[in-house]
């Protein structure tokens, strides 16, 4: 059971192409913009291995000149006095070059890798922030459809393998292939017999490379996707010790623990056989083909066809020409992960936003007076099942209206549709005169004040968190909101102050601490309409009593529009409305709707929270 | 309780340090045979590889000397023959020392997972379980890493680099130690990069990190972001997350290519003297062309050999921080351990007995649970009743002996703590809060409940008592089928009867429910609730629940406010006696009234 599962885990991850023109052309668009940063990496990469071929050429010719040239010199004196120095000062002249060339190598191979991640960083970081701007454009229910953990993955390692893409993938490959034809060439010059030998054998070490680049690729995958299975099952049982412990079945998990790991052994066994097989076969390959330069080299040395000096090139040269065909592999896996990657983000690029802005929007009027109106509004997320029908209400500049009813009757449908999240189906909604769907959405949304039931803070300072890069929110605001909110003590407790660094989510602070919070930093841009989804979460009574005081403050002279879960909030609204299914059943105040005994009454009696 | 260190490893001294691994080297030493062979190897393929380069230089020098070249024949199948050689013993010595490092490897995750089993629940509150993940997982490849491949190299380095010099030496002294020095600068180059490049690599994965992160809180309060209208400002701060990762690239592009540079530029001026000082002697003819390629070629193989001794040593910092934190897990010590003269029950009637019980976390202002004494007659049935955070599952952790408590609880009448855990835990079964569980087929899970594999009859008996027949049979493998990541998702509901099933799998004598009812239906619950009251006769449960109706039935109801017991009681009493109860249980009765409006 464990190894079939395992074998099937192995199948799963699905292979994608290694070439993909469409794709590539897609990404060139985001690579044209840096052409400079490219063109650069070429010319340092095209130096570097000019100078890379320059050193073993100065060693023939070192040999081929003085050295050569002082033996047939002795040769001819047959035994009288031989002066060297005049060849020694040239073979000094060789060694200087050979170190004027090693230093520049130096030198170009440091500025190499660094234009190289200069390069793809520049195109990466671009395409990042282009793919984390395009989705933030994108519909509330998207981001409900996705787990936030693949979106995170988009702009990380998908990201990541894109950059690689760039660094080491195309530039390298394309490079190398230009390396591997110009060696040739130069083979080819030094000694046509022995370079057709090594053209010959050649293929030999390619299909080496090829055959094992499919071979190292499974059984990565299927090392991966075991060692994943391994590491979730841990934290499964991490997770679950409680029950492992009171069933005291700790040697039964231990057991199965046994066999995943040996799974994941089983595939790093075959791992470990397929690398000790490749480099060997590698090495033996290239043996081969050195052998043979020197089997057919021996020949042409002795018949006078090439100098010593040729050979000990020949030689050299060959190595830079081995070395891009045995990696040609690895790149071209790089080249597989990179483009299934680019597939996933281009996916992501290709979702368009469906709430377009309009062509000419309205910017807010100023001053904003906060007139709401919902005229004849029906929304459905499904045309199947309609969340509102034909809802109208007002809210009239510095009214509260409440919305009461039971979960799902379509409350906070009606704030998603007032924040333009989404479009009403039919009817319209009007801010001081104008269709929502026409005004400047950021614009007024920044000018709302807004309350959520998930008291979302943000990590950063708790001064970031009241501004939240709102340009009208002054130092002054703030410190009012403060104050009237009641926050201030609670900021103040902080070690910070208002510099405080808040951890993820805010966990820092409170439940009621948040609510607290996120009330002042409605207040701080002393909104004309207010939006207000009150926490159902409990906290103590004194806390409750301040949240209470910083609610009545927010509500205060100004437009509001409020799910209500506090019995003072909704006591003091100036209208209630309450739904049922989508449709709107009874309206009136407090009293009128207590008095009525209807639907309301009941809700009242039960989610309305007293104090203790 | 673990430390809470990461990427810098704590000032140890340096004997204490090379002991932490020298423990380490002890659990590879247990595969001696397999080591042995593939130590044995390495010799063999470093005196092929430097007798390849002899016989390539000697060949030259023959042909200097205008030898007929009919010789190359032989010397070409020769050479060939000594390659494969060489390449039989490579792949050997491969298998048996990287092979040997998985087994270790393998061995070691064994035995932290098996010490993290046996640890107490107070300790995995305490830990994060991403921190102890990374210790199994990243920490045991560092230090296999080191020992493993690490050794293998270090080996094949410590008979290649001296063996070729000596070779080398032989041939021209002077040549050999000028060309020796450059090479050490590729080891020096080596030992102080590396743990730079960890370094910066470290700060390019925290701000990928922090990348991750920012996307995270954004996507995650998605909400928020849009209703305020910070899309804009959002994208700003995105971009500067990401232009800070830019910044660590290069720093760290620098870095590696400064090494990069530096080792290919020790390795060509290596050269330098083999061109001049070897050139001389030719022209001097105290040197052949041969002997010239042999410096060559030795040299250049000689190469790799001497940066995998650098990065060796810059690997080793590393390797020990791991070596301790992995030490720091496999030296943890129980707390709830058996006493020595542990007794079993012969038959265990489920009678439970508390007396003055009360637990504090660990590092927790105020007790979770203080004062609580009472009797639980055999067969009966106690409900645990309370708001969020009153105590509730921590008095039903301390049962099971989950946690250790202070104060006294006895079943049938012996303390818990001088029974063995086998027979305390063997006589109980949990359904926990979560209700956790595996994913695995159905039929594992409620397996697990059972000492032994259950037949057909006795599953379908537990489906059926759970009410889950008709759902079990809709599952497309049934009995078989996988739930959970891969397989079909249960809803909080099922889950919740599932885990149920697994407790009642164990024929328990005490059954503890956890909340376990709260997201099934009430008319699923008082089935539910009928049901095991039928086939439990003679069964002590304890149950918590935040539905009052789950616990009406029961003999005695507990409610706790604050860790502290407000009243105990029948459902009647306490409706006259507690006022919370009296609330709550009028607000449930109307919220039902109200869902069925």
């Amino acid at each position: 059971m464990a190894n079939a599962l395992a074998e099937e885990l192995d199948k799963d991850e699905v292979a994608t192409k290694a070439w993909d023109s469409a794709v590539l052309g897609r990404l060139w668009r985001f690579a044209t913009p840096h052409r400079g940063k490219f063109a650069l990496s070429f010319a340092i990469l095209a130096c570097l291995f000019f100078l890379e071929l320059a050193s073993p050429w100065m060693l023939k010719h070192a040999i081929d000149g003085p050295i050569t040239a002082a033996s047939t010199a002795r040769a001819a004196l047959e035994g009288g006095e031989f002066d060297a120095s005049p060849y020694l000062r040239e073979l000094a002249w060789w060694g200087l070059a050979y170190l004027v060339v090693v230093l520049l190598a130096a030198v170009f191979r440091y500025l190499e890798e660094n234009q190289l991640t200069r390069t793809g960083q520049a195109v990466v970081t671009d395409l990042r922030a282009h793919l984390f701007a395009h989705m933030q454009a994108l519909e509330l229910s998207w981001f409900d459809r996705h787990p936030t953990g693949s979106l995170v993955t988009r702009v990380t390692n998908d990201v990541e393998n894109l950059n690689e893409l760039f660094t080491s993938g195309l530039i390298v490959l394309l490079f190398d292939m230009i390396k591997v034809a110009v060696v040739l060439v130069l083979l080819f010059l030094v000694s046509p017999p022995l370079a057709f030998l090594v053209l010959v054998l050649t293929p030999v070490l390619i299909g080496v490379s090829l055959v094992f680049r499919g071979g190292a690729r499974r059984a990565h995958r299927s090392v991966r996707a075991r060692l994943a299975r391994l590491n979730g099952y841990l934290q499964e049982v991490l997770s679950g010790i409680r029950v492992v412990q009171v069933f005291r079945r700790e040697q039964r998990v231990s057991r199965r623990f046994g066999a995943q790991l040996a799974d994941v052994n089983e595939a790093h066994f075959r791992t470990i056989q397929l690398f000790a097989l490749f480099f060997p076969i590698v090495a033996w390959v290239t043996v081969l083909i050195q052998a043979g330069v020197l089997w057919r080299g021996g020949y042409a040395i002795h018949g006078h066809a090439i100098t010593f000096g040729d050979f000990i090139l020949f030689w050299f040269w060959l190595q830079v020409f081995v070395g891009p065909i045995r990696e040609l592999g690895e790149r071209y896996n790089v080249l597989q992960s990179a483009f299934a990657s680019a597939e996933r983000i281009f996916l992501i690029l290709d979702t368009p936003a469906t709430l377009a802005e309009p062509a000419a929007s309205r910017a807010l009027a100023l001053p904003f007076r906060g007139h709401v109106r919902f005229e004849h509004v029906s929304f459905a997320y499904d045309p199947r099942s309609p969340v509102l029908s034909e809802l109208s209400f007002e809210i009239p500049p510095g009214a509260t209206v409440a919305l009461v009813g039971a979960t799902g009757a379509g409350k906070s449908t009606i704030v998603n549709l007032l924040l333009r999240f989404y479009d009403p189906t039919s009817g319209r909604i009007t801010i001081d005169g104008v269709d929502l769907r026409e005004l400047d959405t950021q614009a007024f949304r920044e000018r709302l004040g807004l309350v959520l039931q998930e008291d979302f803070l943000f990590t950063g300072t708790v001064r970031e968190n009241l501004v939240l890069g709102r340009a009208h929110v002054s130092p002054e605001s703030m410190a009012r909101a403060l104050e009237v909110s009641a926050a201030n003590d609670i900021v103040q407790r902080l070690p910070m102050g208002l510099d405080t660094e808040l951890a993820e989510r805010g966990a820092t602070l409170s439940t009621g601490e948040r609510e607290l919070i996120a009330i002042a930093r409605a207040l701080a841009g002393n909104p004309a309409l207010v939006i207000l989804d009150e926490a159902t979460s409990s906290v103590d009574s004194a806390t409750e009593a301040r949240i209470e005081a910083a609610t009545y403050e927010l509500l205060r002279a100004r437009s509001a529009l409020v799910v209500a879960h506090r019995l003072s909030t909704v006591r003091r609204a100036d209208k209630i409305l309450v739904l049922h299914h989508g449709k709107l059943r009874e309206s009136g105040t407090h009293a009128e709707l207590l008095a009525h005994n209807g639907i309301y009454a009941r809700l009242h009696a039960l989610q309305f929270r007293e104090p203790e | 309780m673990l430390s809470r260190l990461h990427h810098e490893p704590p000032p140890s001294r340096e004997p204490e340090r090379v002991r932490r691994l020298l423990g380490f080297v002890r659990r590879f030493l247990r595969h001696r045979r397999a080591l042995a062979f593939g130590v044995a190897c390495i010799p063999v393929v470093a005196a092929c590889d430097i007798r390849l380069t002899l016989w390539f230089g000697d060949a030259l020098t023959r042909l200097q000397a205008e030898e007929d070249p009919a010789f190359l024949k032989g010397l070409f199948f020769a050479i060939l023959g000594v390659a494969a050689v060489q390449g039989l013993f490579r792949y050997l010595q491969r298998w048996w020392i990287v092979g040997v490092s998985r087994k270790v490897e393998a061995e070691l995750k064994q035995e932290l997972f098996d010490k993290l089993e046996s640890l107490p629940l107070a300790f995995h509150v305490q830990s994060r379980s991403g921190d102890i993940i990374s210790r199994l997982t990243s920490d045991v490849e560092n230090v296999r890493m080191l020992i493993g491949p690490g050794s293998m190299y270090v080996l094949g380095s410590l008979f290649m680099v001296p063996g070729s010099l000596a070779v080398l030496f032989h041939i021209s002294p002077g040549v050999t130690l000028a060309m020796s020095f450059p090479l050490l600068l590729v080891t020096v180059a080596m030992m102080i990069m590396t743990p730079k490049l960890q370094r910066h690599s470290t700060a390019v994965q925290e701000s990928l990190a922090e990348i991750a992160a920012r996307a995270q809180e954004s996507f995650a309060g998605v909400r928020v972001v849009k209703g305020y209208g910070l899309v804009r400002h959002e994208i700003a701060r995105f971009r500067a997350v990401s232009e800070t990762n830019r910044t660590h690239q290069l720093k760290l592009a620098r870095v590696s290519g400064l090494q990069d540079a530096w080792i290919h530029l020790s390795y060509d001026l290596a050269f330098l003297p083999v061109l001049v000082v070897g050139g001389w002697a030719m022209i001097d003819r105290t040197l052949a062309v041969g002997d010239l390629f042999k410096f060559i070629d030795l040299g250049f193989k000689v190469f790799w050999p001497v940066i995998a001794l650098g990065w060796i040593a810059g690997l080793f910092p590393r390797a020990v921080a791991s070596a301790q934190r992995i030490d720091e897990v496999l030296d943890q010590r129980s707390e709830i351990v058996e006493a020595n003269d542990a007794r079993t029950l012969p038959s265990v009637a489920g009678a439970l007995a508390l007396r003055e019980v009360s637990y504090v976390y660990a590092g927790a202002a105020r007790p979770a649970l203080t004062g609580i004494t009472l009797d639980v007659p055999a067969g009966t049935t106690l409900g645990v009743v309370g708001p969020t955070g009153s105590g509730k599952s921590t008095l039903l952790n301390l049962l099971g002996r989950l946690f250790e408590a202070q104060g006294e609880i006895r079943l049938d009448g012996v303390p818990v703590k001088s029974l063995t855990l086998d027979c305390l835990r063997g006589a109980l079964a949990y359904v926990p809060q979560d209700s956790f569980l595996f994913s695995d087929t159905y039929r594992a899970n409620l397996e697990f409940g059972a000492d032994g594999p259950l037949d057909e009859a006795a599953l379908r008996g537990l489906v059926e008592q759970v009410a889950m027949t008709s759902e079990v049979n809709a599952f497309p493998s049934g009995l078989e089928q996988l739930i959970g990541e891969r397989g079909v998702t249960l809803s909080g509901g099922q889950r919740q009867r599932t885990c149920i099933a697994r407790a009642l799998a164990r024929d328990p004598r005490v059954l503890i429910l956890d909340d376990a009812l709260s997201a099934v239906d009430t008319e699923t619950e008082s089935r539910l609730l009928a049901s095991l009251r039928r086939a439990g006769r003679g069964r002590t449960v304890v149950v918590a629940a935040h539905r009052l109706g789950t616990v009406r039935a029961a003999e005695q109801i507990l409610v706790l406010r604050e860790g502290r017991p407000e009243a105990l009681g029948t459902h009647e009493e306490l409706l006259e006696r507690s006022r919370w109860y009296r609330e709550t249980w009028e607000r449930q009765r109307m919220s039902a009234e109200l869902a069925e409006l």
